[in-house]
């Protein structure tokens, strides 16, 4: 057969002479996108998506027309192109137009609303299937610390959770500390690393986001050595959250995984102190800030100098850590200031400690408290006073000690900002509490030591680029609390960390790519009643030691699941998140370029999904109309069962003819569920 | 003395009332020597109905808007050979000169003969072309007649201007024995009937050009593919065929030569796609009216996936007469660029609306001035939309385009089919840009995602503009989605569909910034922007509009000012309306 030559994006490629652009380019290697064609069937042309430009038709002359790749025929000395401006604009308006038209979610809201992105779906299939290392393997493309995670992670993927909509939402977090434990237990799921790389990375601060972004960057090949000032690696997770919810010996042997891995961990280098960020600069290739924010922030009240007012974190570490004085607070009374997490854990610290009396001061109500409703509820049991609608007015002393508090009364008024209401003080009224000890748990605060020519925003942040990660000096990035708008949760670190590593690993590869947040497409207003048909099952519950039992301690308070409630549980999942969306072309594709479908914005075509073929389910909402169903259907199953109907926008997918008498003819063959580029067609496995 | 009376049944003929004259004409002659026939459409739309009184072959009397009515009247002055009796329904000297200055050649017989007789067609020059390509000696080879079509520089009517040797001889080049000849009638342009009226009022005319095409390209089959919405067309050609079969023009050894041809009609069930020529082969073969990836091109794979040559109907009925007369004498006509007459559509606010022959180069102001009369009803002209929905407007400071493809292609408008529909100043661009979106939204297939997403957002955008949604940056959205469409969609349908959006943003862009950022329609015809006021120096308290409030909006008693409230006014309009002494005002 006659060879001819050409070139496709500026690659010389040769070929049969006689085969569309298309062709010639998968004979070489090269993909150009493409959505309604496949080689079993008949070109068709509709998608538009493989549109290119010919610059010389091998006689020196621009073709004025884009040609479509796949009828188009390669002829010998083109010069073919799809990635020029005309054509990049041609293939976005495509995507976005093509979005503008597609109801469905690529993933569910678990995953959507997950800070790190864990692919939540994924794993609660493989758990409700018994296959907890399968689990932990998803989990961990995301999240290297699952088991401690899934112990204190506040979840915004169950407050997203659509089983709500049936009942409640599924307990993901602790289903996930279940799969990482089992998987701990027994043969440990550990990722492969790719060959070195020679690149060396310094990360200051083991944290949850240094921990995480050295797990990634390792599996990259690169040397990755975390420094940490602290005694042990871990960071807020070990310091920060008591033993009563995250038990150290799992976090160590999570962070035995992840050091596993061959990474390089130094305790007992503080930044500034025991090697500086310059020396830093000098003897790696790149440096990433994860310092975390260890200070606690004042309440600007008068007393606050006193001997025993302490800042939360400070309590919680000195118990961690067992350094400096544990303090025994046995017939004591404690106020807790703040309303967040910290002051869960210093709160209910504290009655582990023994206090006689332990007060959370807030100035809203419980409504209103950021903390979990499951500590607020666990704190309660456990014999904390809450003192709602107060707020510290005055720490008064004696000698040089606190002994008393004086609390400002406080009612709610008009929404502030947030949308809460703003707590506003009642004029003239206080209460006093006798109190030995005040813990303030209001914020946290980045202490800058050792960030010498490091821009700090106007809070005292490490100013850090939110799609580079990069601060100002070239080399140095910065993720995690101690960066921009400050503190948050470990779950939000780890997601930085993971999207940083990557940034940081393609600057180490010779270009750096800004982090662009992937596009997904989503559904708007799902309602209850798209679930009316489901059976309700509620969601399990985590078996915990006795109040009484457990305030003495610091033991853990959950006892953990078993394999019959966690796989139980798992398999509540509505796998709201599209099947297809690992293999899906529609969804590949609008990624490789920026879209905005929202500019596009407009009417929807609304099909309800069918099951009128015997084992295939039907999704016209994510139809985009490539007719390979209908035409493989046709030419390759002979069967000719589905046709379009309807013209113009509101053309369909439907039964050839609109005759539902034709779905007879289907012998399940999966011929159409096999080339649909999207997940508009599902195969059902039959029970 | 004996005279011959022609009604005018053309379809817009007939629905004017030409059949009831006829019908009353009929007993009232039957005893006489006055003959009574029918004819086709003369193309004067704004005279109908029409009857034309003849002497021999001489045109004594045309007589114009006639009811059944003047019936007895006229067939009495025939009767009695008074003639001039009828002087009050003859056309006027200036309505005349819609027709002289035309050079009809594709319309040469059209309300002349009658198109249920063979006899008259072929006494008019039927068949005389065919006649000489097929004698026995001194006929014409397939690639002369080729030629004689390369000579005469015809381009294809429809609306792409392809020329049309090119296309016969591409199909007379390519293999295969099994070749066939498709006429496409499919007429779907809002606003375009030309080639109604040839089929309707002239058959044997496009069968004469479709065996001719049909010969030079070697094929042995003909089909007509027109529109279903066309039945008095279908049952005047169903009826010429079998004429024209039975005298020896269609069938087996067509005049004893070694050219055969069958002829048959495929009338189609109206989606305008199937206007496009790949479109309109699936639908010939029984598929789903989609257009198909070109290349290959028709004459390489057709019907069938058969080499075929398709023309629509002017094309065809330039065909005869060019073999008769020279490809020279067709090119004499003109300009450089383009070759011969283009037939127009003439419609809108004009004075004098019909079909319209006239050789290339004339300008647009000449046909909508001299031959269409200007604006009717003393108001202004504001644009001309060429081409349907795949053209574009022109506006008054471009009149003096010649018309030829090149220069209106330059305009952003097309010459297209001939569509040519005339807007005076009420007319709203932005509306108007709708209307055709509306209509290519409606009719695009659905297959590619440019065209079939593409359009329904255009379309939403433009709807939010004139309902007085528009946001800033519509017009450049506008224009971006316009870019891409041209550029992306799979066939004509697509590619030309922003045309009557680019060119209305080309030229009156101030209307849709007015639209958008002023919430105003400089027309006075968007409803959602309009807004109503009385003014009550004018208003003289007859209370008129308030009682025709819908929502009682309005408020004022007898003999005072009255006032409209116009949080409640639903801009109905009704009282602007009502209103006698034009108190009320549109703003």
């Amino acid at each position: 057969m006659n060879q001819i030559q050409l070139t496709i994006n500026g690659i010389p490629c040769r070929c049969e002479a006689g085969v569309s652009i298309l062709e010639a380019a998968r004979q070489n290697g090269i993909e150009i996108p493409n959505l309604c064609n496949d080689a079993s069937v008949r070109v068709y042309g509709a998608c538009g998506l493989c549109a290119v430009e010919v610059t010389d038709d091998g006689n020196g002359k621009p073709i004025p027309k884009l040609l479509r790749a796949c009828s188009a025929k390669a002829m010998d000395g083109y010069v073919v192109s799809f990635d020029t401006e005309r054509v990049n604009q041609s293939r976005k308006i495509a995507l976005e137009l093509l979005m503008s038209d597609h109801t469905g979610d690529c993933v569910g809201p678990c995953k959507l609303n997950c800070p790190a992105g864990t692919n939540c779906q994924g794993y609660l299939k493989k758990i409700a299937a018994g296959d907890y290392h399968g689990a932990v393997r998803i989990i961990k493309e995301k999240l290297p610390l699952p088991a401690a995670i899934g112990r204190v992670c506040p979840h915004p993927c169950e407050s997203n959770c659509r089983r709500a909509l049936v009942e409640q939402p599924l307990s993901i977090a602790y289903l996930k500390a279940f799969a990482a434990d089992k998987d701990l237990a027994d043969a440990p799921y550990r990722a492969e690393c790719k060959p070195d790389t020679g690149k060396r990375i310094a990360i200051v601060g083991g944290g949850p986001a240094g921990l995480t972004a050295g797990y990634f960057l390792r599996q990259k090949g690169h040397r990755v050595t975390i420094l940490d000032a602290a005694a042990k690696m871990g960071g807020m997770l070990r310091y920060g959250i008591p033993a009563y919810r995250l038990p150290k010996a799992v976090l160590d042997r999570e962070i035995e995984e992840i050091a596993a891995l061959g990474i390089e961990m130094k305790n007992g280098v503080r930044l500034g102190k025991d090697i500086t960020l310059s020396e830093l600069r000098r003897e790696y290739d790149a440096v990433i800030l994860a310092v975390g924010a260890w200070s606690s922030m004042g309440m600007r009240c008068k007393g606050e100098e006193l001997s025993g007012v302490i800042g939360g974190i400070g309590f919680l570490h000195d118990i961690s850590s067992g350094e400096g004085e544990a303090p025994d607070l046995r017939g004591k009374n404690i106020a807790v200031c703040g309303g967040g997490n910290t002051a869960m854990d210093a709160c209910r610290t504290a009655i582990r400690c023994g206090a006689e009396n332990v007060y959370v001061i807030y100035r809203r109500t419980r409504d209103e408290m950021p903390a979990d409703a499951l500590e607020i509820e666990e704190s309660i049991e456990e014999g904390v006073t809450y003192k709602f609608l107060t707020n510290p007015a005055e720490i008064i002393g004696e000698n040089g000690h606190v002994s008393k508090i004086r609390l400002q009364v406080m009612a709610l008024g008009e929404p502030d900002a947030s949308g809460r209401r703003a707590p506003v003080p009642v004029d003239g009224k206080f209460e006093e509490l006798d109190v030995d000890l005040v813990i303030m748990a209001i914020g946290q605060k980045l202490d800058a030591q050792g960030l010498d020519g490091v821009e700090l925003t106007a809070k005292g942040t490490i100013a850090a680029d939110t799609a580079t990660y990069l601060t100002n000096l070239p080399d140095v990035y910065a993720i995690g609390d101690a960066t921009n708008r400050g503190a948050d949760i470990a779950i939000a670190a780890i997601g930085e960390a993971n999207r940083c590593a990557e940034v940081v690993h393609s600057a180490l590869s010779g270009s750096l790519t800004p982090y662009r947040a992937p596009f997904v497409s989503k559904r708007e207003n799902v309602s209850a009643d798209e679930f009316k048909d489901r059976v309700k099952q509620a969601r399990c519950e985590m078996p915990t030691r006795a109040p009484e039992v457990r305030r003495h301690d610091f033991d853990e308070v959950n006892l953990g699941l078993t394999d019959e409630i966690a796989q139980k549980e798992a398999g509540r999942c509505l796998e709201c998140g599209c099947h297809d969306y690992e293999d899906c072309k529609l969804i590949r594709y609008a990624n490789r370029q920026e879209i905005h479908p929202e500019r596009l914005a407009g009417l929807k075509n609304s099909h309800p999904t069918e099951r009128k073929l015997v084992c295939i389910e039907r999704n016209n909402e994510k139809c985009i109309l490539c007719a390979l169903c209908v035409r493989v259907c046709e030419e390759q199953a002979k069967k000719g069962i589905l046709g379009l109907v309807g013209r113009g926008f509101p053309t369909a997918v439907r039964p050839e003819f609109r005759d539902p008498s034709v779905i007879a003819g289907c012998k399940d063959c999966r011929k159409c569920t096999d080339v649909c580029p999207t997940g508009a067609l599902k195969f059902i496995e039959q029970a | 003395m004996s005279y011959r009376i022609l009604v005018g049944e053309g379809s817009c003929g007939i629905a004017a009332g030409a059949a009831k004259v006829y019908d009353a004409l009929r007993p009232l002659l039957a005893d006489s020597s006055v003959t009574l026939g029918v004819t086709g459409c003369i193309g004067m739309c704004w005279l109908e109905p029409i009857v034309d009184i003849y002497e021999d072959d001489t045109l004594k009397k045309r007589l114009v808007r006639v009811s059944a009515d003047h019936a007895a009247q006229i067939a009495a002055a025939c009767r009695n050979n008074t003639l001039d009796a009828l002087s009050a329904l003859e056309i006027t000297e200036e309505d005349s000169a819609f027709l002289t200055r035309q050079t009809r050649i594709a319309l040469r017989n059209c309300g002349i003969i009658d198109p249920n007789s063979m006899e008259s067609a072929v006494k008019a020059g039927a068949y005389e072309a065919i006649g000489r390509i097929l004698r026995k000696d001194g006929g014409m080879r397939p690639e002369a007649v080729i030629d004689c079509i390369k000579t005469s520089g015809l381009a294809g009517r429809g609306g792409a201007g392809f020329p049309t040797w090119f296309k016969w001889n591409a199909a007379r080049q390519s293999a295969g024995e099994e070749k066939y000849l498709i006429c496409n009638a499919d007429e779907g342009d809002p606003g375009a009937f030309m080639d109604r009226a040839v089929i309707e009022s002239d058959p044997h005319t496009l069968i004469e050009g479709m065996l001719i095409g049909a010969y030079a390209i070697g094929a042995k089959e003909a089909i007509v593919y027109v529109r279903a919405e066309y039945p008095l067309a279908i049952k005047r050609l169903e009826a010429a065929i079998a004429q024209a079969e039975a005298a020896g023009y269609i069938g087996e050894h067509i005049l004893g030569s070694d050219f055969s041809c069958s002829f048959r009609i495929k009338a189609g069930a109206g989606a305008f796609v199937c206007g496009e020529e790949t479109a309109l082969i699936e639908s010939l073969e029984g598929q789903r009216g989609m257009p198909r990836l070109k290349p290959p091109f028709p004459a390489a794979a057709g019907y069938w996936r058969k080499p075929s040559n398709i023309n629509n109907v002017e094309t065809y009925a330039n065909v005869a007469w060019i073999i008769n007369n020279g490809g020279e004498a067709y090119a004499a006509l003109g300009t450089p660029d383009s070759k011969g007459t283009k037939v127009f559509a003439l419609t809108g606010k004009i004075r004098r609306g019909g079909l319209v022959e006239i050789p290339m180069g004339m300008t647009l102001r000449q046909v909508i001035f001299e031959i269409g009369g200007g604006i009717r009803d003393g108001k202004q002209f504001k644009a001309v939309q060429m081409g349907g929905p795949s053209g574009g407007c022109i506006p008054e400071s471009l009149l003096d385009t010649v018309i030829d493809y090149k220069k209106l292609g330059a305009t952003g408008a097309i010459m297209g089919s001939g569509g040519m529909v005339v807007m005076d100043e009420s007319t709203c661009m932005v509306s108007m840009a709708k209307f055709f979106l509306d209509f290519t939204a409606k009719e695009s297939c659905g297959k590619c995602v440019h065209c079939r997403i593409g359009t329904k957002r255009m379309q939403e955008i433009l709807g939010r503009i004139v309902e007085g949604n528009g946001k800033t940056g519509d017009i450049e959205l506008l224009e971006e989605l316009c870019a891409a469409i041209k550029d992306g969609a799979l066939c004509g349908l697509g590619q030309t569909a922003p045309n009557p959006v680019l060119t209305a943003i080309r030229y009156f862009r101030d209307e849709f910034e007015a639209h958008i950022e002023e919430k105003r329609c400089p027309s006075l015809a968007c409803g959602a922007l309009l807004r109503y006021r009385i003014h009550a120096d004018q208003c003289k308290g007859c209370t008129l509009c308030a009682k025709r409030c819908p929502v009682g909006a309005i408020t004022g008693t007898v003999k005072s000012a009255h006032c409209i409230d116009a949080e409640i006014c639903i801009r109905c309009g009704q009282c602007h309306t009502v209103c006698k002494f034009a108190a009320v005002e549109v703003y």
